[in-house]
């Protein structure tokens, strides 16, 4: 059955740079199957009824490249019987079409012959492997010539020619499908040799035709189609037509409508780059395959070495493999099928209006959800949904993606969570990205320092890229400077939509006045200094005993919390780990990072709490290996167990709080939460330098109250007796600040009372909350609330359970 | 992390039969332009390693590294700052109350030389009186891309008093000598064994400095 196989794989090998030549920067020469890489992202791009789709391209051991594309029917050199001209026409019609496409988009073939056009029953054409050329860099990254010498235009011979040398293919192409295969048999070079001497033809195509005893079968083809091989093989390249008048005219030819293909429906029907990733979540397996075809050959390692290998770099001897296989690996789709037998039908076609389905799957690690196939395929047909629905499906998409988002997805995803709409390629079209400027230094000394190991990010066209990115975006946001770690910030929007520049400056423009507003002044002291303070605050609120540890050995966020805010983790973290973070950072808003500082201080706890200065920054200097996906379970749980005014920020886009925001403490301890809380009448802002030097955040009014009202909180009231007993709130304990000594670490020492009512909301998980009534104890009282603190963390914890 | 840093610790040998070394701490930080090589010569003389894709530094990073002279054990802490102008700011912070400090030049960028001697000046400007200064000129492996002559640089240490090398974090080329140098020119007098990386923040106008440190 055709129908079985969808896509093929085909193999070579990127050049091999001798020896260890480094470039004149110092650095290595990028391996030329990187650059391969980068340059065949385009390619994965390309969608067109006429051309197969590229799916994949991998990087196997020793240069090796692997191409993965859709397939349909056979080559045309696997037809054995001759084609009617009417079949010609439509042949030619559809390459033409194909043809045009790539030559609009500055793609040239050079590799176009019988053997990587496909035709199926239905009369279907399409170009298979068009890419080569442009992939290989114009054929620079290989160490073989590409093409097949009977296609070669007499200037490409010679080693010129561009698109038109196409032309000619195509042209000796309808001449093969008309009078039969040209020079059978014949070696390369002879054939180059021949088609060279067609130089002083006036008529190259009756000269060929002639040549092989073929002048009547020539003189037979409809005049038409004779017009066009002739306007094909034209010596001079300047004379030769281009595919789009060569398209119309075909067309207007073509009598043949297409035959009606009906549509397929069901797992057929699925885009086709879902259906590769499905195959492969279902345990399908690019290289095994191709080894088992014999297109991957293993020897012994022992057979490849050099027999020698020159002081200068080059080395001689040692068997490799073929360096290029004309032969590909068609794949079949039966054990994805298989795996997804049971679907019904329905669940092909998900309707929005149905209830959100719960999966099995869904209780899993997302990392595991990622490579479940049926909860793929669930997801990626849902989300495939919503995203043709954007921007009315932007609320739906949103909780949708809180749940997780399917990696294959990602980049549409996150431009949807970050509003991106309109034309943005025009508008990323006219920001001028080339004129120099004085920051060009940096960012050239910093792209290639910025996420190396990535092969995407790591190739000459990812530098290209970045580059554009950066300077695109500088110069749109005259406000701001570029601060190292701008470069790590783009990455991942780079990596997502890597052939996608347009989209990936939208994101990157709308990321930052979300998560960085003011970030990158050229003074933006304030900025982070009140971040990293707010981040300390919700540390301390969460982990009081951590903070307490860290406040006594003297180690402040500034030393090690920069790049992390900064960069949004960007810095710190590799992709595959930044983009699960930012998946819910999307999703949660701007208040979230500050919880992810504290849940990596949470997973780091044991080793801070037992360590000094020293061995504090050095192990942020050096992170350890975190686990994200417990950093954003943890993260997003405390984001939302504190009050919102808590993380509260001068410094952001979000819309202020207005309520008076009410002087305060909150910590937590074995999930219990204390605070503290000194009613201001009119402030709003709090300075500065008080925000600096607290530990503990303040809370709104509103925030407060409602608290109160739904009992959870418990309130200790530090003023005087004589205060206390004129008013007070209802239910909170009185604990004079003047009654608490320093060094003082039993909770009964407070008294009964308070003891009992204490112990009691510790048990009921309450907040506990701190009132004083007056600012000028500021000072004072945030050294109380830090021995309660200590007094609450220093008890034996048995004691509150 | 301690036992890590032990294990990396190549230079630090027991001296035979020596009961009790004099271990002195000192605190280092390493100053540039950026993309200089500073945080490769700190990962080369702490680890032995060299990266290519070196990250760039955002803020500060901090490692320590041990090694042994004839009788005393020197402990460095190694503050590698970030080399962006921008950050500059920050930059006090590290170098007030270090002992040493590492001037990064890359002698393939006449700029970055430039660069380096503003550094210079301001350490005798605001850092410690004392403060032993060396100027390394990385990159030396890249001698045929040189734009900064050696004679040029050397006369510009003499001049100023500071402890010259050119080095290369590529090849390892003078990356322990200039840190030996430094050691030995360090005044080994006091025995201190608290924290230098503490005492930084004493010295700086952080808020939240107190005595309490042990
Ligand atoms: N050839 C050569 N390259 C070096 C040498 N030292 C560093 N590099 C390269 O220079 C680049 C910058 O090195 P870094 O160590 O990151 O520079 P830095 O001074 O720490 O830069 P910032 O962190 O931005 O201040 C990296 O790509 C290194 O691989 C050297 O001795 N020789
Ligand atoms: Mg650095």
């Amino acid at each position: 059955m055709e129908d079985d196989y969808k896509f093929a794989a085909s193999t070579f090998f990127a050049k091999n740079h001798p020896g260890e030549t480094c470039g004149s920067n110092g650095l290595p020469l990028t391996p030329s199957s990187i650059t391969i890489l980068g340059r065949s992202q385009r390619l994965l791009q390309i969608e067109h009824p006429n051309l197969c789709t590229y799916l994949d391209i991998i990087r196997g051991k020793h240069e090796r490249i692997i191409v993965v594309a859709e397939v349909i029917g056979k080559a045309l050199a696997e037809y054995t019987t001759k084609f009617s001209y009417e079949e010609i026409i439509n042949i030619a019609t559809q390459v033409a079409c194909g043809m045009k496409l790539l030559h609009d988009g500055n793609i040239i073939h050079r590799t176009l012959s019988d053997d990587n056009i496909l035709l199926d029953s239905n009369g279907r054409v399409k170009l298979f492997h068009y890419g080569m050329y442009y992939m290989t860099n114009e054929g620079k990254e290989v160490p073989f010539p590409l093409g097949l010498p009977r296609y070669f235009s007499p200037e490409a011979i010679i080693g010129g020619g561009g698109p038109s040398a196409d032309v000619w293919a195509f042209g000796i192409i309808i001449l093969e499908l008309c009078i039969g295969k040209l020079w059978n048999n014949l070696k390369p070079s002879p054939t180059m040799r021949r088609i060279l001497t067609l130089v002083h033809s006036n008529n190259p195509a009756e000269r060929i035709a002639r040549e092989h005893y073929a002048l009547d079968a020539y003189k037979e083809i409809p005049e038409n189609i004779r017009g066009i091989i002739e306007k094909c093989l034209k010596i001079y390249p300047s004379e030769r037509a281009t595919f789009k008048d060569l398209h119309s005219e075909l067309s207007s030819m073509n009598t043949r409508t297409p035959s009606e293909i009906k549509p397929v429906r069901g797992l057929m029907g699925c885009k086709l780059q879902y259906l590769y990733h499905w195959w492969q979540l279902a345990g399908g397996d690019i290289q095994a395959e191709l080894k088992k075809s014999g297109l991957i050959k293993n020897s012994p390692p022992i057979l490849s070495m050099p027999i020698a290998i020159l002081l200068d770099g080059p080395t001689i001897g040692g068997k490799t493999g073929a360096l290029f296989d004309r032969r590909i690996a068609k794949y079949s789709l039966d054990l994805l099928k298989n795996r997804l037998s049971h679907i019904p039908p329905s669940d092909f076609y998900p309707l929005m209006h149905e209830r959100r389905r719960d999966y099995e799957a869904m209780a899993l690690p997302k990392i595991i959800r990622e490579r479940d196939t049926e909860y793929q395929f669930y997801r990626l047909l849902w989300f495939q949904r919503l995203l043709h629905g954007y921007p009315y499906t932007a609320q739906c998409i949103r909780s949708e993606a809180e749940i997780d988002i399917p990696p294959l997805v990602r980049g549409d995803v996150w431009a949807a969570l970050l509003g991106v709409l309109g034309d943005i390629e025009t508008h990323y079209e006219r920001i001028d990205k080339e004129t120099p400027t004085h920051t060009d230094r940096q960012i050239d000394v910093d792209i290639p320092r910025c996420h190396q190991y990535c092969w995407l990010l790591c190739g000459a066209e990812g530098h290209k890229k970045l580059k554009r990115l950066l300077k695109a975006w500088l110069l749109t946001n005259p406000q701001y400077v570029y601060w190292q770690g701008l470069d790590s910030l783009t990455a991942p929007f780079l990596y997502l939509n890597f052939c996608n520049e347009a989209r990936a400056f939208a994101c990157l423009t709308a990321f930052v006045p979300k998560f960085l507003h003011k970030f990158f002044l050229k003074d933006n002291s304030a900025v982070i200094k009140e971040y990293l303070a707010k981040f300390w605050q919700m540390a301390a609120f969460h982990e009081p005993q951590l903070a307490t540890h860290l406040h006594d050995i003297n180690f402040v966020p500034e030393l090690f919390a920069i790049p992390w805010f900064l960069t949004m983790f960007s810095h710190v973290f590799p992709l595959h780990k930044i983009v699960h973070l930012w998946d819910a950072l999307l999703v949660e808003g701007p208040s979230l990072p500050l919880f992810m500082g504290a849940a990596i201080l949470r997973q780091l706890r044991d080793t801070l709490l037992d360590s000094g200065f020293n061995e504090c920054i050095l192990l942020f200097s050096d992170l350890p290996e975190i686990d994200i996906g417990e950093c954003v379970k943890e993260s997003i749980d405390m984001c939302r167990s504190t009050p919102k005014s808590l993380s509260y920020r001068r410094f952001t886009n979000e819309p202020e709080i207005k309520d008076p925001m009410v002087r305060y403490a909150y910590i937590t301890y074995l999930n219990t939460f204390i605070c503290k809380i000194i009613i201001y009448r009119d402030m709003v802002e709090i300075p500065m330098e008080i925000l600096l030097n607290e530990v503990c955040p303040r809370i709104s009014l509103s925030d407060f109250f409602s608290l109160i009202c739904q009992d959870k909180c418990c309130v200790i009231d530090i003023r005087s007796n004589l205060l206390y007993e004129k008013s007070c709130i209802e239910g909170s304990i009185n604990i004079p600040y003047s009654g608490v000594h320093l060094g003082q670490h039993e909770l009964k020492s407070l008294g009964p009372q308070p003891y009992k009512v204490l112990v009691e909301a510790v048990k009921m998980n309450k907040i506990i909350v701190v009132a004083s009534a007056e600012d000028g104890t500021a000072q004072l009282v945030r050294d109380k609330v830090f021995d309660f603190i200590k007094i609450l963390y220093k008890g034996s914890p048995s004691r509150f359970i | 992390m301690i036992s890590i840093a032990m294990a990396t610790n190549r230079s630090a040998q027991r001296p035979n039969g020596a009961p009790q070394t004099k271990v002195c701490q000192f605190k280092l930080v390493l100053l540039g332009e950026s993309a200089v090589g500073k945080s490769s010569l700190v990962l080369r003389f702490v680890k032995g390693q060299f990266h290519e894709y070196q990250e760039s530094t955002i803020g500060a990073a901090f490692l320590t590294q041990t090694l042994c002279l004839d009788d005393t054990t020197v402990k460095f802490e190694i503050w590698d700052t970030a080399g962006q102008e921008r950050y500059h700011s920050l930059a006090p912070m590290y170098y007030r109350g270090a002992q040493a400090a590492i001037v990064v030049y890359d002698i393939t960028n006449q700029d970055t030389f430039g660069r380096a001697k503003n550094w210079v000046k301001e350490l005798q400007r605001q850092a410690s009186p004392s403060i032993v200064i060396a100027l390394a000129g990385n990159k030396s492996d890249l001698a045929a891309k040189r734009m900064v002559e050696f004679e040029e640089a050397q006369a510009y240490a003499d001049e100023n008093g500071l402890l010259f090398m050119e080095t290369s974090a590529k090849t390892a080329m003078n990356v322990n000598d200039i840190f030996l140098a430094i050691a030995n020119k360090l005044p080994k007098s006091e025995v201190s064994t608290g924290g230098a990386g503490t005492r930084v923040l004493n010295d700086a106008d952080a808020p939240r400095a107190s005595s309490c440190c042990k």
